[in-house]
């Protein structure tokens, strides 16, 4: 049989913590998938590589500066595929909350008068500047997560995003529900699952890391609620789901369903 | 002035975010370290929140170092609202900010700095040739990340740690893994620094520099809320801004820190510098075996520093794990207003918070990280750099500009971190 040829990938970095390129870098058999995937580039890791022709690309962080913008675009032109990796990139991430926020004067507040010779601006999620065909959600994404939507890629076919809520998770692993129990904001019934809940787990509060759900769903709505009914404020929630997912443009419309 | 050679890197490959680097060789030779990471104004994104929420958005500033800005803040919005927490939630927070020094070390050099070392463009070509040396680094990585996912449940960015204790407490059998684990780890880390020593450090990158660190409350440890120089001098974590001054850089997103009008160092090296006296065990035999490694004029000690503190830590760690027996508590609890002053020493060295708090609400935050405090010494390093290889007579710009590189890695720059002070 022939060798089937090997995949190349591309994993870059745009403004961000460099949490999603270290969970790459992280994952057990990162050695494993470096053999069965050609790596292109990948500044992170990698003294050599620039951005090249590529099957996949896999992109973290937001669009904050002139250059990650021309970044950006570039790889758009050389890849086949985008995959939006991790909350800055899909939504912005936490920079991206600041949207809104007068650019100029926050600007002034940390640098005072004096000027840089970049251009920057608020962060924003890729899909603003390119077309993007895939999110891997999370902050950063899940282990099983990264190794899943390679494996798809692997075998030609392609990652699906999960279509329910944290909540479905955390009823399933039978934790006791905080926004019930205790009166918390948990994110958990509008917040993309994928984590296996892994903060009520522990005890603690959704915060919505991975960012809202792009999906409705049916039951959705009715566990939902249970924040009204539970006396959390509108204006709460609202602030609290804006920290990772202020430019998503569900949050609205979610929030609107939810506190009606 | 009439340039004569002109180097420029405009993204450094192995660092954690974006910078890049020029350096003029002319009469004189001069670099610049231009981080291009986008600023990410940390502090506005705070105002106006709840303080139970900022240290999670906090986190975000860094992934390699997510957990001491995770630690660092709690431990100031807990000094500002006179929050006491148990000598238990010590501990086992100790135990959390070593695993991340482990992981972080391990990565650094296994990543970034071993491959220089041995003529390798990245870890995956260099681990077909040293697997014994990957596995190593692997495994202690592997450990670190270990110790951050069972203290920290998640090990980038993880929410278990909140202000006034942990959402869940660890169980005894993963106590248990820690201490199984750790013990191999730590004959992996001494085998580590015995590799690191076979590296020479070039003697014209030798310059006095000045070290700040904190005075850690116990042993070699992490937190305090004093700091010391090398010069003698200390002050009061409250007195930073006295002590520490952040200047812009017109070529940079991250501002550059003087003490006293000049560049100084933090970090492993400064650490040790520092405190050297305070550390025992394994590392304390490694350090009498290699006292000359220690060298506080030439900043590649930095990544030997590194290592000898990977064994302590891991040590560290083990004992706590041994020792402690979990008992189950409640969040220490206290006011609602204040104002708080943290500081800690993070992977790369001292991480400042500030943070004032009006009736649960952060008003102020003020951050001061590590790379934005070695910046300008790391120039000077890449000038030392230019100017030492030029010197001895090199000319090969493409030569100079790896040396260059491999000097600002001996920092172990986290340029994600760099970007974002506010000023008052
Ligand atoms: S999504 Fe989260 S982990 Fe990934 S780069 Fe952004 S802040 Fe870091
Ligand atoms: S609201 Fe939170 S705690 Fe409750 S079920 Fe949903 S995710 Fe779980
Ligand atoms: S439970 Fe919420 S905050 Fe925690 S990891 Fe999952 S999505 Fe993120």
């Amino acid at each position: 049989m022939r060798e089937k040829m090997k995949l190349k990938i591309g994993i870059y970095g745009l403004t961000s913590c460099y949490g999603c390129q270290l969970r790459m870098a992280s994952v057990k058999d990162i050695l494993e998938i470096s053999n069965n995937f050609e790596i292109v580039c990948w500044k992170m890791m990698s003294s050599k590589g620039e951005i090249e022709q590529c099957d996949i690309a896999f992109v973290e962080g937001s669009v904050t500066t002139e250059k990650d913008e021309e970044e950006i675009k570039m790889i758009r032109e050389k890849s086949k595929i985008v995959v939006a990796m991790g909350s800055c990139a899909i939504h912005g991430g936490v920079q991206g909350s600041l949207l809104g926020e007068d650019y100029k004067k926050i600007f002034k507040e940390v640098y005072g008068e004096n000027s840089i010779d970049y251009k920057a601006k608020i962060g924003e999620p890729l899909k603003k500047y390119i077309k993007v065909d895939y999110n891997l959600p999370g902050c950063p994404p899940e282990e099983n997560e990264v190794v899943y939507y390679l494996a798809t890629f692997g075998m030609g076919t392609y990652p699906e995003e999960k279509d329910y809520p944290v909540c479905a998770e955390c009823r399933r692993n039978g934790y006791p529900c905080l926004l019930i129990e205790k009166n918390e904001p948990c994110l958990g019934p509008i917040i993309v699952a994928g984590c296996n809940a892994r903060c009520p787990a522990h005890n603690v509060a959704c915060i919505g890391c991975r960012g809202a759900l792009q999906h409705n769903v049916a039951w959705f709505d009715s566990l939902a609620i249970t924040f009204k009914n539970r006396g959390i404020n509108k204006e709460e929630i609202k602030k609290r789901m804006e920290i990772f997912c202020k430019q998503s443009e569900k949050i609205e419309e979610i929030i609107e369903k939810v506190f009606g | 002035m009439k340039i004569e050679r002109e180097i420029r890197n405009d993204h450094l490959a192995r660092i954690e975010g974006k910078a890049g680097v020029v350096v003029e060789i002319g009469e004189k030779i001069n670099a610049r370290i231009n981080v291009t990471e986008g600023p990410r104004f940390f502090e506005v994104l705070a105002r106006n929140r709840k303080y139970e929420d900022v240290p999670s958005i906090c986190s975000r500033i860094c992934s390699f170092c997510s957990i001491p800005h995770k630690l660092t803040p709690i431990e100031a919005i807990e000094n500002a609202l006179s929050i006491e927490v148990s000598e238990q939630t010590k501990e086992i927070r100790n135990m959390l900010y070593f695993g991340n020094v482990v992981e972080s070390h391990a990565l650094h050099l296994l990543l970034f700095v071993l491959p220089d070392y041995l003529g390798f463009a990245d870890a995956f070509s260099m681990a077909k040739n040293y697997q014994d040396l990957m596995k190593k680094g692997l495994l202690l990585k592997n450990f670190g990340a270990m110790v951050q996912e069972i203290i920290g449940k998640r090990e980038i960015h993880p929410e278990n740690p909140v202000v006034g204790g942990f959402g869940k407490l660890p169980e005894e059998k993963e106590i248990k893994k820690i201490i199984y684990g750790g013990k191999e780890a730590v004959r992996a880390s001494i085998e580590l620094v015995d590799f690191m020593v076979e590296y020479e450090y070039p003697s014209f990158m030798n310059m006095e520099r000045n070290h700040l660190s904190i005075k850690p409350y116990s042993g070699y440890g992490v937190y305090g809320d004093e700091i010391v120089a090398s010069d003698g001098n200390k002050f009061k974590i409250n007195e930073y801004k006295n002590n520490i001054e952040e200047r812009v850089i017109p070529y940079s997103f991250s501002k550059g820190s003087y003490y006293k009008n000049s560049p100084f160092m933090v970090g492993a090296l400064s650490r040790l510098v520092n405190n050297g006296s305070l550390i025992d065990g394994s590392a304390k035999d490694l350090l009498n075996k290699y006292s000359n490694f220690i060298r506080a004029d030439n900043c590649f000690a930095n990544n030997f520093a590194q290592a000898v503190e990977m064994v302590y830590f891991i040590e560290k760690i083990v004992e706590i794990a041994e020792k402690i027996k979990i008992k189950k508590e409640e969040k220490a609890k206290g006011g609602k207003s204040g104002h708080g002053f943290a500081v800690t020493e993070a992977p790369r060295g001292i991480l400042i918070y500030e943070v004032e708090i009006e009736d649960e609400i952060v008003k102020y935050m003020n951050v001061i990280t590590p790379t934005a405090m070695f910046l300008p010494m790391m120039e000077r390093d890449a000038e030392n750099m230019a100017r030492g290889m030029w010197n001895n007579g090199y000319r090969d710009v493409e030569l100079i500009g790896k040396k260059v590189e491999m000097a600002i890695r001996a920092y172990d720059p986290c340029i994600s971190c760099s970007v974002h002070a506010v000023k008052k």
